[in-house]
């Protein structure tokens, strides 16, 4: 195990480097004239000049990148702001703060709202997909494909508006969304994440509702649950301890990735309902044309879901025994 | 005042029926959009009785509560050294101060230049090149120290450091000149400016020593960068996270782009402010809400909202339908204003060189259409000249005589084409690409088209619009842009978008319009010391450009936007084109 995550490890480490270099250049070979942008209004030449200077623009792009490189392993000062420590993911200019500094004030954010929707999405999903397997046929069943399939085909930047316009504007059975840290006030973290969990989470259970569904029907039409049920066990422990034993395998693959996703920046649901997380940053970057908060964001995410993807893959092999690793 | 770049873009919303109320230039000129009717307000310089503090009170108004702040974007600048974008401006309000400033009326609308920290709007002598300032009694930091004139000349000081390079420029250049970083490099090595530059003869004054005459000087001592910073505590760039209040209010927390709180200054003298009061206990603003959640919490005013309003952010257009399908309402908390930006499309002149050409341009736009498609009524009147109707000396005037047939003439068009022998003339139609922009531009595409020109449509990242229409070869005819006085006057205006001289990668004069004639009239009128009698002159001047179809005028934006039903005391500032909150009370 040890030598798979080590191995693991290093590859990852291989692709974000990877990344930065492709990014960089790709955001080098763009159009665009980001000093110009960042110019006030009535830009002179010589504001054109120190504004250039300022942004470390007017240095080659090989210098550019050899900094930035150089700031992830030993680190990097920007004038009264100090020094940042290795792996520093460099400076925002449009936030006036070292990058790692913006994204950990903002991921407390993502993490909540991912964890919340990921239970969310989890619970609702599997609790649906199991008794739409055992009651397979029914109205019940078919009602809850239903809802899978709307689920699926819907967007949150759709359904987000609607679900405002319903429950906080015309309803008031909800506060205002947004995000509080649990530290500062508990009620409110919570009931301000309510709606933004739940319209998160619409768009996940659905998959996870269908695949429970089909890999429940599977397993109980597999040879071992026929002969446990033989052996005169009752229906309710061929279910729990085999049949959902076995189908729970690739759930927890999908439920890991998902995870992995939603913790690197639910882009459309943080800013459907201002929530300040990692997605919100990445599109701030983006508008904001901060190449290094970008850079910085794009590789917090790209670890995010390497990470993730490392834990399934153990897990993996922990679940189902058949799956060996090392 | 400056909209952020990025903004300008998704922004430029606005709606008409305006009541800007006349002053000092003592006529009311009345404009029509879309049968509303509105007054202009030509802003004049208040009386040292008018710059006399405390503020006069409003009517209904009590004190306690917590108001709040809605805003779509962080506030990137507080350090005053670095605000020019009017959201930020609007904002500084609260816990800044400049020499002179702009006091509007909240019952009234009624807006005019005063002192500020200033006794007066200034004293100006040695034609026009020296103006004095004294200090008003009572002016104290946010820690109890007195303010001295050597702290108002330590924050223009500043301004010549590097890192200062965001804030206006206009101070500084008229002082030392356009290279004026390389005169003096600012305080932080020990050096300052010189007595000849700038002089504080004592605590209460402070003498300004331009190298020209500046007749304008008043007004750009309200810019937000002529204020007073406390040595002791400018940590540089740092200083951006927690200036030091010198107003009504200081910053009790901020959390970048997330939230801004701020609470009594207890060190702020009522009496020294003529215009601003205290009357909430705090503010509390939230950053980076999405627009259309921002004008749904404002409509619905729920819990906190009610107390709640935005400053620069106009209502999405399917919000104003709501408002404005159920007026009643809502026109008790509606602010309805013009602001000072006027929406323009540029013709490249270094490309399309023929001014027949360029007036066939002119002829044949679709302007009432552009105009409808952008909102209406409700996203600014339609234009006829290039100057907005918030700045002193604006006509109704109508060079190009676009106003007879506001959605083109494409006959007329095709005549001129005709005879400048530039029939199907080739045109490059550069616009943002977004869903505002893009029909916009398949409808000037259609009309252009029918009048004779063959467009070309040229899509660009809406992200970095400004950067790639900036460029001087930028390979486009036709793009629009939009500008905003600085203050109100078309000094603030024409200079920097129509003086051949300053065409550079960046410059606002993204038509790279160069007339001799035109730059040598600049001159002329910027040396005359009556700015009323300036006013005038520069209308005609404005006109007179005009005349070469440099730019096709669009529209003179406005800002739409409901507030809380629960706040009382909310203005709207037009010299900045933000909701005024120098006098908001908690019903």
């Amino acid at each position: 195990m040890l030598r798979f995550l080590t191995r693991r490890a290093l590859g990852a480490i291989v692709i974000l480097f990877l990344l930065v270099l492709l990014t960089y250049l790709a955001v080098m070979s763009l159009p665009v004239d980001q000093a110009m942008l960042n110019c006030p209004k009535g830009c002179s030449p010589q504001q054109l000049a120190i504004v250039r200077h300022n942004m470390g623009l007017d240095k080659s792009n090989f210098e550019q990148v050899l900094d930035y490189v150089k700031g992830l392993f030993v680190g990097a000062s920007h004038g009264a702001d100090g020094f940042c420590n290795a792996p520093c993911l460099g400076y925002s200019q449009s936030r006036h703060q070292f990058v790692i500094d913006v994204i950990m004030d903002n991921y407390p954010a993502t993490i909540m709202l991912a964890l919340g929707g990921s239970v969310c999405f989890l619970v609702i999903g599997v609790t649906l997909g199991m008794v739409s397997a055992w009651k397979q046929g029914s109205l019940f069943d078919t009602i809850a494909s239903s809802f899978s399939q709307l689920g699926q085909s819907t967007q949150i930047f759709f359904v987000a508006p609607l679900a405002m316009a319903l429950f906080v504007t015309n309803l008031h059975w909800l506060d205002k969304p947004g995000y509080t840290p649990f530290t500062e006030d508990p009620i409110s973290s919570i009931t301000g994440m309510i709606l933004p969990w739940l319209v998160l989470s619409i768009i996940f259970w659905s998959n996870y509702t269908r695949q429970v569904r089909s890999l429940m029907i599977e397993q109980l039409s597999e040879d071992h649950i026929r002969a446990a049920r033989a052996k005169g066990m009752s229906n309710r422990y061929v279910w729990w301890r085999y049949a959902l034993r076995g189908a729970m395998a690739p759930i927890v693959t999908i439920f890991g990735l998902d995870l992995g996703v939603v913790l690197s920046g639910a882009v459309i649901t943080e800013v459907s309902f201002g929530i300040h997380g990692l997605g919100m940053l990445a599109v701030k970057s983006v508008t904001a044309q901060d190449t290094q908060l970008e850079l910085g964001v794009l590789l917090f995410s790209a670890a995010a879901i390497l990470v993730f993807n490392i834990v399934v893959d153990a897990a993996y092999g922990l679940l189902d025994p058949r799956v060996r690793i090392g | 005042m400056r909209l952020r770049k990025a903004a300008y873009v998704p922004a430029m919303l606005a709606i008409s029926a305006l009541s800007l109320t006349a002053c000092s230039s003592g006529h009311n000129n009345k404009v029509s959009g879309d049968g509303a009717k509105s007054e202009v307000q030509n802003f004049g310089l208040g009386t040292a009785a008018d710059s006399t503090g405390p503020a006069k009170d409003v009517a209904g108004a009590k004190p306690g509560g917590t108001a709040h702040g809605i805003e779509s974007a962080g506030f990137d600048y507080l350090d005053p050294g670095q605000i020019y974008v009017n959201e930020y401006q609007a904002v500084s309000q609260l816990y800044s101060r400049t020499l002179t400033n702009y006091k509007v009326d909240p019952a009234t609308g009624k807006t005019i230049l005063v002192g500020d920290m200033a006794t007066d709007t200034g004293k100006e002598s040695d034609e026009g090149k020296t103006w004095t300032y004294t200090l008003k009694d009572g002016l104290k930091f946010e820690d109890g120290s007195p303010i001295t004139s050597k702290d108002i000349k330590y924050s223009v000081e500043r301004l010549y450091a590097d890192y200062q390079d965001q804030g206006p420029t206009y101070v500084q250049t008229w002082l030392s000149g356009a290279d004026y970083r390389k005169v003096y490099a600012g305080p932080y090595d020990g050096k300052d400016l010189g007595d000849d530059v700038i002089g504080t003869p004592d605590d209460k004054t402070i003498v300004f020593h331009f190298k020209e005459a500046h007749a304008d000087a008043p007004y750009a001592m309200a810019m937000p960068n002529i204020t007073a910073i406390q040595k002791s505590k400018d940590d540089k760039e740092k200083y951006n996270d927690h200036p030091v209040s010198i107003g009504p209010y200081k910053i009790a927390s901020y959390e970048k782009d997330k939230s801004l709180k701020l609470v009594k200054n207890p060190n702020w003298d009522p009496k020294s402010d003529p215009i601003r009061h205290q009357y909430v206990d705090s503010w509390e603003f939230e950053l980076g809400i999405t627009n259309p959640l921002l004008t749904q919490r404002l409509i619905a005013g729920n819990g906190d909202d009610k107390n709640a309003l935005t400053l620069v952010q106009n209502a999405d257009n399917p919000s104003i339908a709501k408002i404005q399908g159920d007026l009643a309402s809502y026109k008790d908390r509606l602010i309805n204003k013009f602001q000072p930006f006027v929406d323009t499309f540029d013709i490249n002149n270094t490309r399309v060189k023929d001014p027949k050409v360029r007036k066939a341009l002119a002829l044949a736009f679709p302007r009432a259409q552009v105009q409808k498609l952008l909102g209406g009524s409700a996203t600014g009147d339609v234009a006829n000249n290039l100057v907005s109707p918030t700045v002193a000396g604006w006509k109704d005037s109508d060079p190009l005589g676009l106003k007879a047939k506001p959605e083109g003439d494409p006959d007329a068009a095709k005549a001129l084409l005709k005879e400048a022998g530039a029939e199907n003339y080739p045109i490059v139609l550069a616009y943002a690409n977004t869903p505002r922009w893009q029909p916009v531009a398949a409808a000037i595409q259609e009309a252009l088209n029918n009048s004779g020109f063959k467009v070309e449509r040229k899509e660009l990242d809406p992200t970095s619009y400004y950067s790639t229409i900036g460029k001087k070869d930028n390979g486009f005819d036709l793009y629009r842009t939009g500008w905003g006085a600085d203050w109100p006057q078309i000094s603030t205006v024409v200079p920097p978008t129509l003086d051949g001289r300053t065409i550079a990668d960046g410059s606002p004069n993204y038509t790279h319009y160069n007339s001799d004639a035109v730059n040598a009239e600049i001159d002329r009128i910027n040396k005359i010391p009556d700015v009323k009698q300036a006013a005038d002159e520069w209308m005609k001047l404005a006109d007179k450009a005009l005349l070469d179809t440099p730019k096709i005028p669009l529209t003179y934006d406005k800002f739409y936007q409901v507030y809380g039903a629960g706040l009382g005391g909310v203005a709207y500032n037009e010299v900045i084109g933000a909701t005024d909150i120098s006098s908001i009370f908690v019903k």
